[in-house]
């Protein structure tokens, strides 16, 4: 076990120097633009952004800026934004906590509505219940957030006015302004894990040891709680877990809608504006969640399924 | 160029020395050559109170015409708070800002020389008056005395002389470099791609004493105090550079609020200093501004559900939304700001002016406004000066002509086997009502055989080539008068010409037209003028735009600016 930690995170640095080199190179080309006009602006003469090139070290070569910008990186110096103008960790944490609570909340309820709709339809596939299940989890699912966000404001922020339109939190944290953006995140994810979780189920009960267990005359219920969810629910767990990974990209069109203070949003700001040293350290936290979320999927499959558990 | 050859010219200090010019003005406002508020506004700029300027247009037409309401209305309340919605960008140094929203924070802690209020009017503010030599070259600015920075340090001439040798310093990096360009001189160095190097001329800003600042111009400049009022010509302390050039770190201003709290991106905090009253007291004790994004629809949202007590800009595609919400007051104003898709010069095929015109030719400035603006605004004539500019002449009518279109191309060796093909770019930097001008006349340019694409990219890096694109269209802001933008885009090697546009015979009539200070006689210059840019056809200007702001019905004498720079001083809540 501890062999797999070890083997993952040594794959977690490589894949983040990668992808960091990958990164750099691409937004010091051409096609990225010039980081000067951004920081003067475009009204700027040539003149003067060549005066602010050579201060703020860009005229040197690439690889001495990359070198410079990783040695900071590891001694925890995420270098400086220049669209906020400000360190990036003071910008980076506080956004990523934001989503953080956000995903919380969406988890807290995708998880028990998913795997409850799941299962349910699993246990009699092809009943009514399944039926109206699959189609209810179908639809959702084929709405776009940035389509569910606009219905959801039309009916609750404008028809009945029973919530407030954003959710900057602008005077402090308001559980009222979580309500939309985690309900949009609801109401796309949770048809996708219920489908998963519905597959699994269908597939556990048609098994040998659950025809026997019926066959014994246990309570359906007993054959349910004891034998089947067991081994129904270690394929919708990883797909949870990688609904993570999902999260910190998804969160983007809800958290632009929602004028939400978080990660998304961030990222999408410093693309926008070719924030090098931002960019640059979202990646690196998108990298990791991604290698880590992997890491523990796999851990708790062990967990889950006893047939794959490790000898050493 | 030496001080002592303005010296001749100027009257220093005479308070009721009136200039030449204000006579000149009010002639041609008793003729009925002017209009009241082309008479106000040049009263104002020439030194004339605004004032009195309102009461000699009073007493000249023999009506009675009263100040717009700029002060306060009866009932107003003292106290609350103000959410204003709008993105909060860095505040670092006023000098470079290049957002108008950075100024709407700082305009409440730093101040500047003049005010320019909503209907136009430019009036003393830090500076409590100036006078100009009768060419307009020479500038003398009167400061007002007891006035204070937050630190305690007294204001002075110091400051000012300050804040214009940083300006006009190319270092600094600030766009008032080329706005004061007629205080600037060729340094005779180059940089490193043999471009010349500019610098201040030196005894262009002169402090001759604690409360008395004066400028010298290379060629006369009536815009000279509006320019103050320009957003990133906030006034900074003496100290700004010493005190670490930051504002928001460091927020010293001579402003009646301070900087509770700055967050890039999230929220501003403006508390009311107590005891600063040099310009009388401002009612609201706390402004908070809130960063919803960028998208639009939040900004609606929170004002529809009480989040929010007002916004910086209704967008367009909003706007339509917010008039059938009852509790929404929503706000228009007519300004000149527009979209311009503009044409260079020096790449091909835009080198050919038959093309160039023929793609003029295609645009329909009616349809133009109606589908890409929602006939919000007024159709425009492709030459950058609005039918409401206090300069316009009326041209004869361009109208849309694809068949003269289609003739021009065949002579720039196009046609049906050979269709023109361009491609235009779009930054989208004031809103999406610029791809759909730019879709409009793609429609109208392909019955000619032209084919248009459209290349949409992100604003940030729209503005990384606006001034080289071959082909683009530029989002340009409102400017008083129709000279000023004209001075700004259009002369030959000015830094803001992204047409590559270099016409002698453009740039001299646009000199005798600004020389001018009688309207009649410039309006008749202004023909010349108009008629040169229009028929160069660099550019397809199909409307100028009018803007929306929206308030809840709780917020109290709050008016729209037409270049969006608010001051809430007089604002009050509930």
């Amino acid at each position: 076990m501890l062999l797999l930690i070890a083997k993952r995170l040594t794959f977690m640095l490589f894949t983040m120097f990668v992808v960091s080199v990958i990164l750099f190179v691409l937004l010091n080309t051409e096609f990225a633009g010039d980081p000067a006009t951004r920081v003067l602006g475009q009204f700027a003469s040539d003149h003067q952004k060549e005066l602010w090139r050579e201060e703020h070290g860009y005229n040197d070569p690439l690889v001495v800026r990359y070198g410079r910008w990783l040695g900071g990186f590891v001694t925890g110096d995420l270098g400086t934004s220049i669209r906020f103008k400000a360190p990036v960790s003071e910008i980076l944490w506080p956004r990523l906590w934001n989503t953080a609570i956000l995903g919380f909340w969406a988890f807290a309820i995708i998880i028990p509505v998913s795997l409850l709709f799941g299962i349910l339809s699993g246990m009699r596939e092809g009943s009514k219940l399944d039926r109206s299940l699959s189609v209810v989890g179908i639809l959702t699912t084929s709405v776009p957030e940035f389509a569910s966000a606009v219905f959801f404001a039309a009916i609750f922020v404008f028809g009945l006015q029973w919530l407030p339109g954003t959710s900057s939190m602008s005077d402090g944290f308001d559980w009222t302004q979580l309500v939309l953006p985690v309900m949009v995140l609801v109401v796309y994810d949770f048809g996708y894990v219920a489908r998963m979780t519905r597959a699994s189920m269908a597939e556990v009960m048609t098994s040998q040891y659950i025809r026997t267990a019926v066959l014994k005359g246990l309570p359906y219920k007993k054959v349910i709680l004891g034998h089947a969810l067991r081994n129904a629910l270690i394929a919708p767990f990883t797909v949870i877990m990688l609904q993570i990974n999902w999260l910190l990209s998804g969160v983007i069109v809800v958290e632009f809608y929602f004028a939400y203070k978080g990660f998304g949003a961030l990222l999408l700001e410093a693309s926008l504006n070719n924030d090098i040293a931002l960019l640059e350290a979202c990646a690196m936290i998108a990298v990791a969640v991604a290698v880590t979320t992997q890491m523990l999927a796999d851990i708790g499959y062990t967990f889950l399924n006893p047939r794959i558990r490790f000898t050493k | 160029m030496h001080i002592s050859k303005y010296r001749k010219t100027h009257h220093l200090r005479d308070p009721k020395r009136q200039h030449p010019g204000v006579a000149q003005m009010k002639d041609a406002l008793a003729e009925g050559k002017c209009s009241r508020r082309e008479f106000i506004r040049t009263a104002a700029l020439l030194g004339v109170g605004a004032t009195a300027a309102y009461n000699m247009a009073s007493h000249i037409t023999g009506e009675r015409i009263l100040p717009p309401m700029i002060g306060r209305a009866h009932g107003q309340k003292k106290g609350g708070t103000l959410r204003f919605g709008m993105v909060v960008q860095e505040m670092t140094d006023p000098a470079t800002f290049d957002w108008v929203e950075k100024s709407v924070v700082s305009r409440h802690i730093a101040e500047f020389l003049v005010l320019t209020g909503p209907d136009n009017i430019t009036r003393p503010y830090l500076a409590s008056g100036w006078e100009a030599s009768d060419d307009l070259k020479t500038w003398t600015f009167r400061l007002q005395k007891g006035v204070r920075w937050s630190n305690g340090d007294a204001f002075n001439a110091d400051d000012v002389v300050f804040n214009f040798e940083r300006w006009l310093d190319p270092g600094t990096g600030s766009s008032n470099f080329g706005l004061f360009s007629a205080m600037l001189r060729d340094s005779g160095r180059k940089d490193d791609k043999g471009a010349a190097i500019k610098e201040m001329v030196p005894g262009a800003v002169e402090r001759l004493d604690d409360h008395t600042v004066r400028f010298n111009t290379n060629t006369g400049l009536l815009s000279f105090p509006e320019n103050c009022y320009n957003y990133p010509t906030t006034i900074v302390h003496r100290d700004f550079e010493k005190q670490g050039k930051d504002l928001s770190k460091n927020p010293v201003g001579t402003g009646p609020y301070e900087l509770a709290e700055f967050q890039v991106g999230r929220l501003a905090v403006l508390k009311k200093r107590p005891g600063v009253n040099w310009n009388g007291e401002p009612l609201l004790d706390e402004i908070r501004i809130i960063d919803l994004g960028q998208d639009a629809g939040a900004y609606l949202s929170a004002i529809a559900s009480g989040q929010i007590d007002a916004m910086y800009e209704l967008k367009l595609e909003t706007a339509s939304a917010a008039k059938q919400i009852p509790s929404i007051n929503t706000q228009q104003i007519a300004t000149h700001k527009t979209g311009v898709i503009r044409m260079n010069v020096n790449n091909p095929p835009f080198d050919d002016r038959r093309v160039r015109r023929a793609i003029q030719l295609c645009c329909d400035t009616g349809r133009q406004l109606e589908v890409a603006h929602q006939g919000v605004g007024i159709t425009a004539e492709h030459h950058h000066v609005a039918k409401t500019h206090p300069e316009y002449f009326k041209l004869n009518p361009l109208k849309q002509n694809i068949r003269e279109a289609k003739k021009l191309l065949a002579a720039a060796g196009y046609g049906p086997d050979n269709r023109l093909q361009v491609q235009c770019n779009i930054g989208n930097t004031d809103g999406n009502w610029e791809q759909d001008s730019v879709a409009v006349l793609k429609e109208d340019a392909a019955k000619a055989g032209i084919d248009i694409t459209l290349n949409v990219m992100p604003a940030a890096k729209y503005w990384d080539e606006w001034d080289k694109a071959p082909f683009s269209i530029t989002s340009w802001t409102h400017r008083p008068l129709g000279t000023m933008v004209l001075s700004l885009a259009y002369r030959a090697g000015v830094p803001w010409n992204e047409t590559g546009y270099n016409n002698p015979a453009f740039d001299k009539a646009l000199d005798e037209a600004e020389a001018l200070l009688d309207v009649d006689a410039r309006r008749a210059k202004m023909e010349k003028v108009e008629q040169i840019l229009q028929d160069d056809a660099i550019l397809v200007q199909p409307f100028f735009r009018g803007v929306f702001t929206a308030t809840s019905p709780k917020v109290k004498n709050m008016q729209i600016h037409p270049t969006l720079y608010y001051r809430f001083h007089d604002v009050s809540v509930g």
